[in-house]
Formats: C-alpha cells, structure tokens, sequence
C-alpha cells in the first residue's frame, strides 16, 4: 500500500497544496506541478463535455426538503485515472474543489481515504481563521494530521 | 456492456477512424435541458460547462477534443510518472475512456461505460489483427491516411463488428 501524493487544485485551477508522502514519482519543479495541475484543471472539464449521455441523478434521499433538489445535475469530469505505473483518484467538491491522490495502481478503499482527507481538509483548514480561500494552504494541523493519517495506512 | 465510441488517430494528430453507436448529442442534451430548464443557466462556478453549451458541436469537434485530451494526458502521465509510465484510461461518473498508443505513435481510443476492465489489450488486438491485416497490408491503401482514406474499407468495418460482438467482454 503506497501513497505517493496529494494535491489540492483550488475552483479556478491553481494548485494549493501538495505533499509528497513518499517517493516514487518523478522530481519536478514547484513550476510544474503548478502547470500539471492547470492542465489537470482544464482537460477535468473537458472530460465532463465529453460525456456521450447525459449524468444520472442521483435518487433523493428519504427524508428531502424542497431546497436539496435545486443542485443541477452535472456530469462529472475524471474520478480515476490509471497508468502502468499509478493511479490518480480525484474527488471534486460541491464547491470545485478538487482533491487529487496519486496511489499505486492495486490501491483499495480509495474513496474512503479521500473521505477521511477531505475531513481533515474541513477541520484543520477551512475552519482555521487565518486561511484565506483560494490562497495555499499552510496549516501545521492538516499536515500532520495527514501524516498520521497516512503512515497509519501506508 | 455498453460501447459509446471508438476513434483512431494517426501520428499527425489527425482522427482517421470513428465510429459511434450513440445517438447524436445534441438531441439528447436539448431534451435534458428541457426537462430540468435551470441547468441551462450558465457555467457553473467550478468551470464544468452545462450540456447546453454543447449544441452547436460537431462529432469532428468531438475528435479534436479527444484527440486533444488524450494528448495531454499522456504528457501529463509521462512526466509524473517518468517515461516508461503509460496513460492507460480513465473513468468519469457517466463513462470511461480506454487508451492504447502504438509504437507508431497511432492512437487507439474507446468510449464505453464505467463498469468494463481495462479493454487495452482488446484495442491492440483491433490494431494488430485488424488494422495491420486490413488497412497497412492493402496494396490499395496509401502509406499515410489523410481524411481516413483507406482506413474504412468493408473487410475492416466488417471485421470491427465481429470483433466486437464477438471478442470484447460482456
């Protein structure tokens, strides 16, 4: 079980955060992985264009007041990408935040990592005061919860 | 197992093969807007663009999109990854796109639903046993394919239908 990395894309594609957890992918230049991850951005939107049918709703839940049902349906863009050598699993928020986590191509329980990441995310981040939406995130709390996270699984 | 669309690339980024077996788009983004009228409102905040802005594109712009995507893709991959990492797919909500590059840098891709393996080793057996056998050994067909000349000939075309209903998984 490895996680090699986490990135967080920001609603108008600019790149957040990103932690390395361990190594195994190529060494690149902040100014890369900034580029990776507008391209990412762009090209996440143009997959959700490509959808050959329109996105099914999903069923409402039991108990529904009137104002749930005002979200529109849209299609999602990318949720796994697989190469010979990783796998990059992203979790898109109500808001477009977007949450990339590179793993190992045999990884399991992705979708609950990303649950519990976007947890600590809520937690340590948005709730922190001094963070200002949009800007990098730079919250002591949120790594070393990740790291625990983490190397607990890892 | 439901298949959307198969396309193929050659090396100047030109799509010299596509089939489809979806209706076109736009009647079916035109009746989803119509019944759910408010998503026809705008670009939504996280720069997914609604389906309604969609219409006017053409299967062609369709091809260049994909092309395009892929493209990136791959480089996207290369560089993370290093360069014996290959893009392999990947998987939205509504689909999943299959990918296989050949040596040749010719470009082989599916559209299917989200629920099927990894279909690449089906892609290069289209290239190998039908694409090698019916369009690069026809002494017809140019060495180049410009506009798809030559790529759809009636053995290939045949063949592909076989090929599908035949070999691919269920």
């Amino acid at each position: 079980m490895v996680v090699f990395a986490l990135f967080i894309i920001s609603k108008s594609g600019g790149l957040i955060y990103n932690r390395e957890f361990h190594t195994g992918m190529s060494k690149l230049t902040s100014n890369d992985y900034l580029m990776l991850a507008g391209s990412f951005h762009g090209m996440h939107a143009i997959t959700a264009q490509l959808s050959p049918i329109p996105p099914v709703r999903q069923p409402p839940p039991a108990a529904t007041s009137p104002n749930l049902q005002t979200f529109p349906v849209r299609a999602t863009g990318i949720e796994v990408l697989e190469s010979s050598h990783f796998r990059i699993q992203c979790f898109q928020t109500q808001t477009g935040v977007k949450f990339l986590l590179f793993t190992e191509p045999q990884q399991p329980n992705v979708d609950t990592m990303m649950k519990k990441i976007y947890e600590l995310y809520a937690d340590y981040v948005m709730k922190n005061p001094f963070y200002t939406v949009e800007m990098p995130v730079r919250c002591e709390k949120f790594d070393r919860g990740l790291d625990g996270f983490v190397k607990v699984r890892g | 197992m439901v298949l959307y669309s198969f396309y193929i690339f050659d090396r100047h980024t030109e799509c010299i093969y596509s089939r489809r077996w979806t209706p076109a788009r736009p009647t079916s983004s035109s009746s989803k807007s119509a019944a759910r009228p408010q998503s026809g409102a705008s670009i939504a905040s996280n720069g997914d663009v609604v389906a309604a802005v969609r219409k006017g594109m053409s299967h062609s712009d369709d091809e260049k999109l994909v092309f395009g995507l892929v493209f990136s893709l791959r480089n996207l991959v290369t560089k993370l990854g290093g360069a014996d990492d290959t893009f392999l797919s990947y998987r939205t909500g509504e689909y999943k796109l299959h990918y296989y590059e050949t040596p040749t840098r010719m470009k082989f891709v599916m559209l299917t639903d989200t629920k099927i393996i990894n279909l690449r080793q089906y892609l290069h057996q289209i290239w190998a046993n039908l694409y090698v056998e019916y369009v690069v050994k026809n002494p017809l067909a140019p060495v180049e394919h410009p506009g798809g000349i030559g790529v759809a000939n009636e053995l290939f075309e045949r063949g592909l239908e076989a090929f599908i209903t035949a070999v691919l998984p269920v």
